[in-house]
């Protein structure tokens, strides 16, 4: 296993509880990629009919299971989530997304201004419409990924930090091991968990992947008493995952955390690895956050942290077995769900390693759908 | 070129930002001080308010610090922004953009001199007890005198390490408290090395002689080899008792005592404040105490030309070592700017010599790894987040982090109000024990991080939303 | 803790609350500064432990001196000047 990131650890927890023996290398420590800077996000409220509603739907159960697992750990927090809007079009798509959602096993409930006020006290008074989903969650993703290893580790696993690998080696198409910067390790399957990362990880056997990184920012406020209760967003950002622009996609997203402290996003960009802190950008946030929740005004931001979430140009993640070389198998690029898909990510790649049926189909997701794309020729945009 | 960019900003109200200051106004240049405090002086030229009388009896320098701050106050080039603190700064095309908040208002500048003069705060060690209302810094114990005549304790105990610890304790005997321990956890033999340089700088023997001349007169007296390895409070919570160790070459804990005590001032020297620099990215090196200092050439430029940086940041060494420094670094600023000016010889063998002895200071009171041996599972190691040492060896030992950033991510220390400027330092050394790193193998990158804020200090998002 | 001679402090004085119990300070002076001298050490209490915390570093950079002043949590009381009639509150939990 190629991957630290929750990702990784998910898939090396499911795998070793099947009995396989698992070792999991990464330049890096625990949740030194992505997992590093992401929210803890656990939602099936931006799921759109499709197969990964059905993959969302399994996995934050799954969330729950682990949870029991391996004895907690991880401030997962079954809070639920509030999505709102205030626009006509907003509110119509919202109302048509939440019956579609229902007719797929999502619990989406349409609250009118009253009960959102119950929900959430400090919301702002224009907001009179949204749809509230108890199934939203929330975890500390560093956490989960350490703590999930720390299971695989008691388990018998294994997990080497601080080695780059530099080849991954194949026979007649089939993986025999990888070498790293130190060490070379035998295997007759690899998988690659690198998230933003997975494509040069596959070019290294040999393959392709089109993933690339989205860039990302969070605001942290200092820790404040009790004033957010459920994760909030505005519908806008469902289609901000979508969009296949470059430019600055951000809506508003609020939540508060076991710590104290309240996260605020989000926003999406196509800018490669730049990691300069724009402050424009922290100041979209910051206002989007005040239209919400009004009383943030007066909460100070802390910090702020950005990330490069992985997505392949059709935004759906990346699970099978690699096209072109067998024994390798990949879980990566789910974009800003990486979180509340790691478990039935892990769960999928299991039964397919395994040879069992999977529980969902999982052709949607595999590898293979990229084969005909000409490598030389560049990423291809989808959207 | 807009006319705020035409003019030199100094950062920093303390003894080296005040001579930037002045000599970059007086080689020509127009000049914007920047100070985070309400007066100027910054932490060594710490005083009371005009209108009090009679503090320079506190204050073995600060004739000199009062001259300079009203050289500066009247200079018509030098404009003065007080009590505005910087949250943010950038750089871009050759320019320097800081966003600060003074009176509850966002203010934005862009310069292409900029000259960071931020100086330094209290090296703090985490021990049972550390977080007892009644222990303190050092510095804390004397802004609390100089700034506002109050004495923050009747029976102290003053401990650490240190030259620092002197006039703390000779301020505190003479504003009234009994200074019941005075302690220097190195030997005073660690001097001998540097003799020659002592004798070099007279002054500082005067010095010296000036603090045991007050410590005949109140009775106190220093005690060497010693530390305070633990605090204990009374049923109110409050300080009431302190553990003293004599301690061997290591900071191991030989054979201790208690002694009642309702002020424990205690400091292991200085941590530069690299926030700003950090922000901008600049080249910084790990010093020879394991601290972080900002790389500058022999004109005080960083690693970005047009920034300069002067006084502690560059590595501690004193306010002499600062003013010496502000100086160049004022001139350079001015220069880059077009002004015809020029970095004398003599300022450069002013600087050098101070510089020397700034070196022995660190070779004289070094903090030996031993004091690790002082916490127990239930030290808070992060005042903010309350995180005991019990969590953060958890990280390190359960959940696998080795370096103090996935320790952050997985204990919280460092994730507090403070952003780790009281626990970074030494979470680094306590991550790497745990790790089972050896100190020397601990890479500066490591180090170096532990300064690195692009949040400099909080804003309100309300501010944060309204600005450009 | 009084203060010793050897500083002739000046006659003025403003006075502001704590906890609604009324306290004086010298003009100049910081909060933290006027509330030690007037007895008041412990500023706030904290979020998990519930435990009392002080000044400690004195100078606005440890951020544990932390009040809540005319309404607004998260003050650095050894950094901020106290202003007559200010109403100053011990911080329960918050940071």
């Amino acid at each position: 296993m190629i991957g630290a990131g929750v990702v990784g650890a998910s898939c090396a927890l499911a795998l070793t509880n099947a009995g396989l023996r698992v070792l999991i290398i990464d330049r890096g420590p625990v949740a030194s990629g992505t997992s590093g800077a992401g929210e803890g996000n656990i939602l099936v409220s931006d799921k759109e009919p499709s197969p990964e509603l059905t993959l969302a739907l399994r996995s934050r159960n799954a969330w729950f299971e682990v949870n029991e697992d391996i004895g907690g750990g991880f401030e997962l927090d079954g809070k639920g989530g509030v999505v709102i809007s205030r626009t006509e079009s907003g509110i119509a798509g919202l109302a048509k997304l939440a019956k579609a959602q229902r007719e797929n096993g999502i619990d989406a409930r349409e609250v009118n201004a009253a009960e959102l006020r119950k929900l959430e006290p400090h919301i702002s008074p224009t907001i009179e419409y949204g749809v509230y989903y108890p199934q939203d969650a929330q975890c500390q993703p560093m956490l989960a990924a350490a703590q999930m290893i720390r299971a695989v580790k008691q388990r018998g696993g294994k997990f080497i930090q601080g080695e780059n690998v530099i080849a991954i080696n194949s026979t007649n198409g089939q993986v025999t091991g990888l070498t790293t910067n130190k060490n070379a390790y035998a295997s007759p399957i690899v998988l690659n968990a690198t998230g933003t990362w997975a494509g040069d990880i596959a070019k290294l056997a040999g393959s392709y992947l089109p993933i690339a990184p989205r860039r990302g920012f969070i605001l942290v406020t200092v820790p404040a008493p009790e004033l957010i209760f459920h994760k909030v967003y505005d519908a806008d950002y469902v289609a901000n995952i979508a969009s296949g622009e470059a430019d600055l996609q951000s809506s508003a997203v609020v939540e508060g955390t076991a710590s104290g402290t309240i996260l605020i996003g989000a926003s999406r960009e196509r800018v490669g690895f730049k990691s300069e802190f724009e402050i424009p950008i922290l100041r979209q946030l910051a206002r989007q956050a005040i239209s919400v929740f009004p009383i943030l005004k007066e909460v100070q931001l802390l910090r702020a942290y950005r990330g490069f979430r992985p997505y392949a140009p059709d935004h759906l993640p990346v699970i099978g077995e690699d096209g072109n070389i067998s024994g390798l198998w990949h879980a990566a690029g789910h974009e800003g769900a990486g979180i509340v898909l790691a478990p039935a990510t892990a769960e999928l790649i299991t039964a397919e390693i395994l040879g069992k049926t999977p529980f969902m189909d999982p052709t949607p997701f595999s590898p293979k759908r990229f084969m005909n794309q000409d490598p030389s020729a560049g990423v291809h945009v989808a959207s | 070129m807009k006319p705020e960019q035409v003019r030199v900003v100094v950062v920093g109200g303390g003894p080296a930002g005040l001579s930037a200051a002045l000599n970059a106004a007086l080689a020509g240049a127009s000049v914007l001080l920047i100070d985070s405090n309400s007066k100027l002086g910054g932490q060594y030229w710490r005083h009371l308010p005009e209108t009090w009388l009679e503090q320079s009896e506190l204050h073995l320098d600060l004739d000199t610090g009062l001259l300079l701050i009203s050289a500066v106050a009247n200079n018509p080039k030098i404009e003065i922004w007080s009590g505005a603190e910087i949250w943010s700064a950038t750089h871009e095309n050759g320019a320097t953009t800081l966003r600060l908040i003074t009176k509850g208002v966002e203010k934005i500048i862009t310069t292409n001199a900029l000259v960071l003069a931020t100086g330094a705060y209290d090296r703090t060690l985490p021990f049972p007890g550390w977080d007892i209302p009644g222990v303190m810094t050092p510095g804390g114990a004397q802004s609390l005198i100089k700034g506002h005549g109050v004495a923050a304790g009747k029976r102290v105990v003053v401990a650490g390490t240190g030259p620092f610890l002197l006039p703390v304790a000779a301020g505190l005997a003479q504003i009234g408290c009994e200074v019941v321990e005075l302690l220097e956890a190195n030997s005073p033999l660690r001097w001998l090395k540097s003799f020659p340089t002592l004798i070099q700088n007279l002054s500082k023997i005067g010095e010296a002689a000036h603090y045991i001349a007050i410590f005949n007169k109140f009775g106190v007296r220093p005690k060497f080899k010693r530390a305070v390895v633990a605090a204990h409070a009374n049923k109110d919570g409050e300080l009431e008792s302190v553990s003293i160790a004599k301690i061997d070459s290591n900071f191991n804990i030989k054979k201790i005592d208690r002694v009642k005590c309702d002020l424990a001032a205690i400091g292991w020297g200085f941590t530069a404040d690299t926030s700003l620099a950090g922000a901008l990215l600049l080249k910084q090196f790990v010093t020879k105490d394991e601290g972080v200092a900002v790389s500058v050439d022999e004109n005080q430029q960083s690693s970005i030309a047009g920034i300069f940086a002067a006084g502690e940041i560059t590595g501690i060494g004193g306010s002499e070592l600062s003013i010496a420094e502000g100086v160049i670094a004022g001139l350079a600023a001015a220069i880059y700017l077009g002004c015809k000016a020029e970095i004398s010889d003599d300022h450069r063998k002013t600087k050098a010599k101070k510089h020397k002895f700034a070196d022995a200071l660190i070779n004289s009171y070094p903090v030996k790894s031993g004091w690790q041996g002082w916490l127990t599972d239930e030290t808070i190691i992060c005042r903010c987040e309350e995180v005991k040492y019990s969590k953060l060896k958890f990280s390190v030992i359960e959940l696998g982090a080795t370096d103090s950033r996935t320790a952050k991510l997985l204990s919280r220390c460092g994730m507090g109000m403070c952003q780790g400027r009281i626990c970074g330092r030494f979470v680094v050394d306590l991550v790497a024990n745990e790790s089972g790193i050896s100190p020397s193998d601990i890479s500066d990158k490591e180090r170096i991080s532990v300064g690195n804020r692009p949040i400099i200090t909080p804003i309100s998002i309300e501010l944060l939303a309204n600005g450009e | 803790m009084q203060v010793f001679t050897l500083l002739v402090k000046p006659n003025t004085s403003i006075t502001f609350t704590f906890n609604d119990l009324e306290v004086s300070a010298i003009p100049g002076q910081s909060v933290g500064a006027a509330l030690l001298e007037a007895g008041d050490r412990v500023l706030r209490v904290t979020r998990f432990e519930n435990k009392p915390r002080a000044m400690f570093c004195g100078i606005g950079v440890c951020f544990d001196c932390l009040v809540v002043i005319d309404g607004a949590p998260n003050q650095r009381a050894c950094i901020t000047e106290a202003k007559a009639n200010m109403v100053v509150r011990t911080q329960v939990g918050g940071a």
